[in-house]
């Protein structure tokens, strides 16, 4: 793997008025060229301050990143030469049309206006932008609004791309479109950093991702393997009789050879075991010759949250499903 | 070069946004008409002014003046509203010149300003004012600095208060002494004002430029209003230029 960005030791600390705030806390990575690449954890946990760290926008406290084998800190106008990012706000100007946001952004970056206005041309096509390419970008919807971002941000081929919440806003088929237009980068050799408080974005889009709360990151590694650590299947009993049944039910099972863990959280028992379709069975027996009845009973692999429920006793769905999470 | 290139995209980028909002632009042009239309009778009256050209000649300069000033310092609204559209924070990481975001909108917005400036001298030249277009062509130049420095100040502003109500609350704080200050509307001159005031009007930029402007109107470049007014603005617009470029470099690094 031939590193792209790395970190050491990162910092970066806010002045408020009840004392400084630690919003990134000593983070050390290395992505590699042509990695998707994610930073995933909840709101506030300090991704967007990293994320501005290396594209320049916030000076570092301590610490040092380089991208693209240059310093962030020491030459930052030649980073951002190297460096496409799209923010969360998007930023296109909503009075110009889209190709004309495609052209001035790319103009900026210092290259010719033909060169620019074909890139832009190819662009258009490839993200299904060339349809309203003439268009105000006021009057685009909240999917073509996010392509244009995502277009605007490549339109001078830059090496990384650093997309900062990238499906917040979009409705799950928006999201899964952009999905596949983020997929595509990596053919054309795009590394792609981004930031998500989604779990499936992360699952699904990210060759490796680090996990972040408070400001560190509590687990690093490929989708596959993080959820491999957690042990096995989950299975998730909801007891009838409430929380000292469940309990009950809990130290009955947690002395089975196959459960590797257990937590009780009022009725529901959360149990992790290595093989669940084996396992499965012989739990029933267990609770059925202690007369303990199911209300239901859940068997699933394990999500990403499992793995931050893991690392920091919370859940990165705030009590709910993900379908219902508002925009940050 | 990369600076005058980048200063070039930007100016272009700002005109366009501006001819895209026709009700900015109706507002820009109908304002200065109004104060012709509705101010020029009641001066006459009160000046006891021969005629309408030569009331013209006194209110024409003030309200060139009084325009220079609110396009200058109502120039920071549209940074506010492009910081928090994340317009700035685009430009920011591509590798445009700081200085070029800064004084890309400026300049358009002080092309816009001698537009307007044209019409309510077209208008004036309706309703009786004698123009005299060298001196007015040397007051174009007293304009944009005046205008230069207050939008350099008002940018600065936005981009530190980074929201609209403090924003508007220092603009608003300002404006308002400086504009009584400057004897826009009535002169302020030895037969007119207390001593005090005349005092405080001698650290008021704009009072400087009102008094040139009244000069230049009638061609009168010999007087020692005119050097003055270059005198103190040329300094002034170049210490907030600089001023502002520090912020800007610093608070959007």
């Amino acid at each position: 793997m031939e590193p792209i960005i790395t970190t050491t030791g990162l910092r970066k600390s806010f002045r408020s008025k009840r004392g400084p705030v630690e919003a990134v806390r000593g983070v050390s990575i290395v992505v590699g060229r042509g990695e998707i690449f994610g930073f995933l954890g909840p709101n506030g946990a300090g991704k967007t301050t990293t994320l501005r760290m290396l594209t320049t926008l916030l000076p570092i406290d301590s610490g040092s990143a380089t991208v693209a084998g240059l310093d962030v800190g020491r030459a930052p106008k030649e980073v951002r030469a190297r460096i496409g990012y799209v923010s969360q706000l998007g930023g296109a100007d909503e009075l110009a049309t889209g190709r004309e946001n495609l052209v001035l952004q790319g103009r900026l970056y210092g290259d010719s206006l033909a060169t620019v206005t074909a890139r832009a041309e190819r662009l258009m096509a490839a993200l299904d932008l060339a349809d309203f390419a003439d268009r105000k970008v006021r009057t685009y919807s909240g999917g073509q609004r996010r392509r244009l971002d995502i277009a605007m941000g490549i339109v001078h081929e830059p090496e990384v791309l650093f997309l900062d919440e990238p499906s917040t806003g979009l409705d799950p088929q928006n999201r899964a479109n952009l999905w596949v237009q983020i997929e595509a980068l990596r053919t054309r050799g795009t590394t792609v950093f981004l930031t998500t408080h989604y779990l499936e974005e992360a699952d699904v889009l990210c060759d490796r991702l680090v996990i972040m709360d408070h400001g560190e990151i509590v687990a690093e590694g490929t989708p596959r393997d993080l959820k491999r650590e957690v042990a096995g299947d989950a299975v998730v009993i909801v007891v009838h009789g409430g929380h000292e049944v469940a309990r009950r039910a809990g130290r009955i099972l947690e002395h089975e050879p196959s459960v590797r863990e257990a937590t009780v959280e009022d009725d529901v028992l959360r149990l992790y075991v290595e093989d669940g379709a084996t396992a499965l069975p012989v739990l029933l027996r267990l609770l059925d010759a202690e007369r303990i009845e199911l209300r239901t009973i859940n068997l699933s692999e394990p999500t990403l949250d499992d793995v931050f429920l893991r690392q920091t006793g919370r859940s990165l769905r705030d009590g709910g499903p993900a379908g219902t999470e508002t925009a940050a | 070069m990369k600076v005058a290139t980048d200063i070039g995209l930007l100016y272009k980028r700002y005109t366009r946004q501006m001819l895209r909002n026709p009700i900015w632009l109706f507002v820009g042009f109908s304002t200065p008409v109004l104060y012709l239309a509705l101010f020029t009778p009641l001066l006459k009256q009160v000046t006891r002014a021969p005629s309408t050209g030569v009331a013209l000649e006194l209110f024409l300069p003030g309200i060139m003046s009084l325009m220079a000033f609110a396009s200058g310092s109502s120039a920071g609204f549209s940074t506010i509203f492009e910081l928090q559209g994340g317009v700035i924070e685009r430009f920011r990481v591509t590798p445009t010149s700081r200085f070029a975001i800064l004084i890309g909108p400026i300049l358009s917005g002080l092309s816009m300003m001698l537009v307007f400036d044209l019409v309510v001298v077209l208008v004036g030249i309706g309703f009786g004012f004698d123009a005299h277009w060298s001196g007015l062509a040397v007051l174009a130049v007293l304009l944009c600095l005046l205008a230069t420095t207050f939008a350099a100040f008002s940018v600065a502003t936005a981009i530190s208060t980074k929201e609209i109500s403090a924003f508007a609350a220092v603009i608003n704080g300002i404006n308002l002494p400086l504009l009584l200050l400057a004897g826009v509307l009535l002169p302020i001159s030895s037969q007119t004002a207390p001593e005090w005031m005349q005092v405080l009007a001698h650290f008021n930029p704009l009072y400087y430029l009102v008094v040139a402007a009244r000069a230049l109107a009638v061609d009168a470049y010999g007087r020692p209003e005119v050097w003055q007014a270059f005198a103190v603005l040329a300094p002034t617009c170049a210490a907030m230029l600089a001023w502002a470029t520090r912020i800007f470099r610093r608070a959007v690094a």
